[in-house]
């Protein structure tokens, strides 16, 4: 988080109802938050749903952004991700149609990756490989999915409280490790 | 339960930062945060560790449509029908004409002043952008953007509604979504008050009846200029 932040102003502006403002800050930041949506669904469909929802929040809250408590892209891909998990909440509830399933896209990595996404993705790698493997599986699944505790404990054939100590932990450990 | 133990804050913290917490446990921490500040920084360490768990996904690139469906959900929309030629129309082309050698003498040509910038896009029941349309001085462009199939026996046909007023049908959307749909005297004077417009499916030549009597499938607000 820091004060130098380029998304911080565009964000103000557009809590002033700046439109210019907000269409530069969605050209800057879409693509990131596409791949967020599109990890979260698994489909491209749904994912630009969510991306357009995530946006029309991100305009009308501009003005509800509190810098001190997070960064600009933090805050935009919590509610990214809110709405993401609000859908795959309501997509378990009902199952899957015919062919949907076929639907389903494969997300491989992009042949290029930034420097600094690179160097970002070092430093979290480095500090989920001080995790151990089910720890590190219970958060990706709880993080990406939007499983309630019981749901994880279903998903990953184990005790609830195994579940939530797994992740408590593996939780406190990446904190730990990513602000040190 | 005792929340001022700083092990348990940052425990219950990071519970609901991942969405572990129950429906009602969540609200009650909801509550809290509303009165209790450094809950809230506390919660922003963990939403920020968390959010480095999406720093390494790819950028993806994200096709033109979004953007026309948010901004259908933010802007008033406002559908410009430049004025038909009146008989004085030569001297404005004219000065028109002179403005713009004086504006390319000083450098300056506003290119946007020349085309058409008003359009409006029109959305399905679940927001997304399916049609666009654009005005010009006697009839209507319409382009599709993702538009539902339409089976052969069908129109689609485009309604102007005023506030609290009847619809009143501009005429079929071309097929397949693409073309014009020309506007008459009344057609015109009717787009520039604040209305919406609607699509609905009719049977194929249009409502027998004068009003919608097929399912509305897009429809768009617009503002005035």
């Amino acid at each position: 988080m820091s004060d130098a932040d380029p998304l911080q102003p565009l964000l103000a502006q557009c809590a002033l109802g700046d439109r210019l403002a907000f269409e530069t800050l969605y050209r800057t930041v879409s693509p990131r938050l596409h791949g967020v949506a599109l990890r979260f669904m698994g489909r491209q469909d749904l994912a630009e749903e969510v991306l357009q929802e995530a946006f029309v929040r991100i305009w009308y809250n501009a003005s509800r952004y509190e810098s001190h408590l997070a960064a600009p892209m933090t805050w935009m891909v919590n509610i990214t991700r809110n709405l993401a998990i609000d859908q795959l909440r309501k997509r378990r509830e009902q199952p899957l149609a015919d062919g949907q399933q076929d639907a389903m896209l494969d997300d491989s990595p992009s042949a290029h990756e930034q420097l600094d996404r690179e160097r970002e993705a070092r430093a979290l790698n480095r500090c989920l490989d001080t995790l151990d493997g089910m720890q590190r599986q219970s958060i990706s699944v709880a993080y990406f999915q939007g499983l309630s505790c019981s749901e994880l404990a279903n998903h990953m054939a184990a005790p609830l409280g195994s579940v939530k100590s797994w992740i408590r932990r593996g939780l406190e450990r990446l904190r730990r490790c990513l602000e040190s | 339960m005792n929340y001022q133990t700083t092990a348990l804050r940052r425990a219950l913290a990071a519970d609901y930062a991942i969405g572990l917490m129950p429906a009602t446990a969540r609200r009650r921490f909801d509550a809290l945060l509303l009165a209790d500040a450094a809950l809230r920084v506390e919660l922003g360490h963990w939403q920020d560790a968390l959010a480095s768990l999406t720093g390494a996904l790819p950028e993806r690139p994200v096709p033109d449509h979004v953007w026309a469906g948010i901004k259908a959900r933010i802007e008033p929309q406002v559908l410009h029908v430049p004025a038909k030629k009146p008989f004085w129309m030569n001297l404005r082309l004219l000065a028109a004409a002179f403005a713009i050698v004086i504006a390319v003498l000083a450098g300056v040509l506003y290119q946007r002043d020349l085309g058409v910038e008003y359009n409006a896009t029109l959305v399905a029941a679940n927001q997304q952008p399916a049609l666009q349309i654009k005005a010009f001085a006697d009839h209507l462009q319409v382009e599709p953007l993702t538009l539902a199939a339409v089976a052969s026996a069908q129109d689609l046909e485009l309604w102007a509604i005023a506030p609290g007023g009847k619809p009143i049908s501009l005429g079929l959307v071309p097929a397949a979504g693409k073309g014009r749909i020309p506007l008459n005297e009344a057609q015109r004077a009717l787009l520039t008050a604040p209305l919406t417009l609607a699509v609905s499916l009719e049977p194929r030549g249009g409502s027998p009846t004068g009003q919608p009597t097929g399912p509305v499938l897009y429809q768009g607000a617009l503002a005035t200029r």
